[in-house]
């Protein structure tokens, strides 16, 4: 650590626990001294007019406190105090701020042993700007939206969802970037996959059609006479509200609830869905004795397959002991980054629903049919 | 596959946090806004539970605590106590809420703690900047305004602070479950 880094700190540690005046006032001569000689440019940052003013208020506050209480002369004492306090804290904050990044961070983090923490907090850094740029514009938007400044704070929690959604939003986009770079540090993928077939990711928002799209897709490589294994997922729906999910084999249409809504965070995984083992089973038998040439169908895989549970064994395991001839996985737009790193696979086509130009049903088909059995 | 997300999550939120505490922290702070603990309290409460709904995995919540409290050293108030112990209190007992309760109950419960223990921490705060004379001087001087002890005061702003906590945390519990459906939750 910088020399006069250390020396500062100690000081301000020193006066942060110390009520003798004294003490106090040597500490402030000694961190406005060390910071003047070490980093100047850290000691003008300390007398910033607003910095100044924060700190005088704060020990003209205390004085007037103590004055009220023991009389003035006291008030005086403790008042100077907090303000001599006050500068040796500033100074110190200063120096830490221009002398540390998050470079040497992430070297100290790394010799500690905690290199993830070290990358969550470069992240964070890297994050800032875009946060900040962010927020502004959210905050324009829903300015403008509200018809003012006043009505649009009195909508906060409006405003506040958004921030929030955009900032979960990045998160994914971060740690599918991530993924994508084989940021092994952050995660790293137990058994790493590699998938030689050509595999089709059909993936659009929600209630875009993928299910719907996957069992055409089923259906249309039937009439080609290609065989087809794996499962579909469709939603259970009433009145339009989504229930829960069934799960289908779609070689023998044999079909069992899979998973149904319950109260948030009350499911398995700690989702606001209810599992039922039946379902997995089914996706097991599913995803066994699969004839060899065949297209497996997998609809779909999602945050829990790609923790590891769920579906995964069965997949993995699928992948590793069959002579499949091509891969149709349904996922959501976020996770596709995900799967492609777990999945390793080299002839990926991804199908975006909302982004396809003709029949997609035609273009999924056409990718995997007619292919080769390249895994053995 | 191990998943990414719980980390990147963290990181995210915890840098949303870390950088309101730096911005409107500091003007709430300089600008003297009463109550201004309470409201940082509650943005920190809102960005805590949103993440421990959006992944709830044990512990996710302290490592964004520890983001934003790394961001949060980079500014003027680095070396200033309050906000950082005040990060790390948050932290704590929203980690503590979820791990001995589910759903609002536990934000709520998060909530109780973290503003909860907001005026216990100032006064320690106020202790260790200012001496134990100015601390108690301030309380005995709020006491006597109101024509009651010390003690009693401190246990009012307890009580209020508490309070605001239990209703922010359900309104926390609430928001990000908006938030949870807009990012499209589902298996």
């Amino acid at each position: 650590m910088n020399p006069a880094l250390a020396l500062i700190l100690a000081v301000a540690i020193g006066a942060s626990f110390s009520s003798r005046v004294e003490v106090v006032a040597a500490s402030a001569v000694v961190a406005c001294g060390v910071a003047w000689i070490a980093d100047r440019g850290a000691f003008r940052r300390v007398l910033r007019a607003g910095l100044v003013l924060g700190a005088v208020f704060a020990a003209a506050a205390a004085t007037a406190a103590v004055a009220w209480a023991s009389g003035l002369d006291r008030g005086l004492v403790i008042g100077g105090t907090v303000l001599l306090r006050l500068v040796v804290l500033g100074t110190a904050a200063a120096v830490v701020a221009r002398s540390v990044d998050a470079e040497k961070i992430l070297s100290v983090t790394s010799r500690l042993g905690m290199e993830r923490l070290g990358l969550v907090f470069s992240l964070a850094v890297n994050a800032l700007p875009h946060l900040s740029e962010t927020t502004s514009t959210v905050w324009a938007a829903h300015r403008v939206r509200s018809g003012g400044r006043w009505a649009a704070l009195r909508r906060f929690p409006a405003l506040a969802e958004v921030l929030l959604a955009h900032t979960g939003r990045v998160a994914d986009q971060a740690a599918a970037a991530a993924a994508l770079r084989g940021h092994r540090a952050l995660g790293r993928i137990a058994t790493p996959l590699v998938t030689r077939v050509r595999t089709v990711v059909v993936t659009g928002p929600t209630g875009s059609g993928k299910t719907p799209l996957v069992a055409s897709v089923v259906e249309e490589l039937g009439k080609r006479g290609v065989p087809v294994a794996g499962f579909l997922q469709p939603a259970i729906l009433e009145d339009g509200k989504k229930l829960g999910f069934r799960i289908q084999n779609v070689t023998t249409d044999e079909v069992v609830e899979l998973a149904r809504r319950v109260a948030p965070g009350d499911g398995k995984f700690g989702m606001s869905f209810a599992f039922f083992d039946e379902g997995f089973d089914l996706g097991r038998r599913a995803l066994r004795d699969i004839a060899p040439g065949s297209v497996l169908v997998i609809d779909e895989l999602g945050p829990v397959e790609l923790r590891g549970g769920g579906h995964w064994p069965a997949v993995e395991r699928a992948l590793k002991s069959f002579d499949i001839c091509g891969l149709v996985v349904v996922v959501r737009r976020t996770l596709v980054p995900v799967l492609v790193e777990a999945l390793d696979a080299a002839d990926v086509v991804v199908v975006d629903l909302e982004e396809v130009d003709g029949d997609a049903v035609t273009k999924v088909v056409e990718a995997v049919s007619g292919c080769q059995v390249k895994q053995s | 596959m191990k998943d990414l997300r719980p980390w990147t999550h963290a990181a995210l939120y915890g840098a949303l946090w870390g950088a309101l505490e730096a911005t409107a922290g500091t003007a709430l702070h300089l600008g003297r806004v009463p109550f201004r603990g309470e409201i940082m309290g509650l943005i920190g409460l809102v960005c805590l539970v949103c993440l421990r709904r959006l992944q709830p995995r044990v512990g996710v919540v302290l490592v964004a605590g520890v983001t934003a409290i790394f961001l949060k050293i980079f500014t003027h108030g680095g070396l200033y106590p309050g906000p950082l112990v005040g990060i790390a209190i948050q932290t704590l007992a929203v980690e503590f809420g979820f791990i001995v309760a589910r759903g609002p109950v536990a934000a709520a419960l998060g909530g109780i703690i973290a503003l909860g223990t907001n005026p216990v921490q100032r006064v320690i705060t106020a202790w260790i900047v200012s001496g134990t004379e100015a601390a108690t001087a301030v309380l005995r001087a709020v006491g006597e305004l109101g024509g009651v002890e010390a003690r009693w005061v401190l246990a009012g702003f307890v009580g209020l602070a508490a309070s605001i906590g239990a209703l922010g945390g359900v309104w926390a519990w609430r928001l990000s479950g908006r938030v949870v459906r807009r990012l499209g939750g589902g298996p």
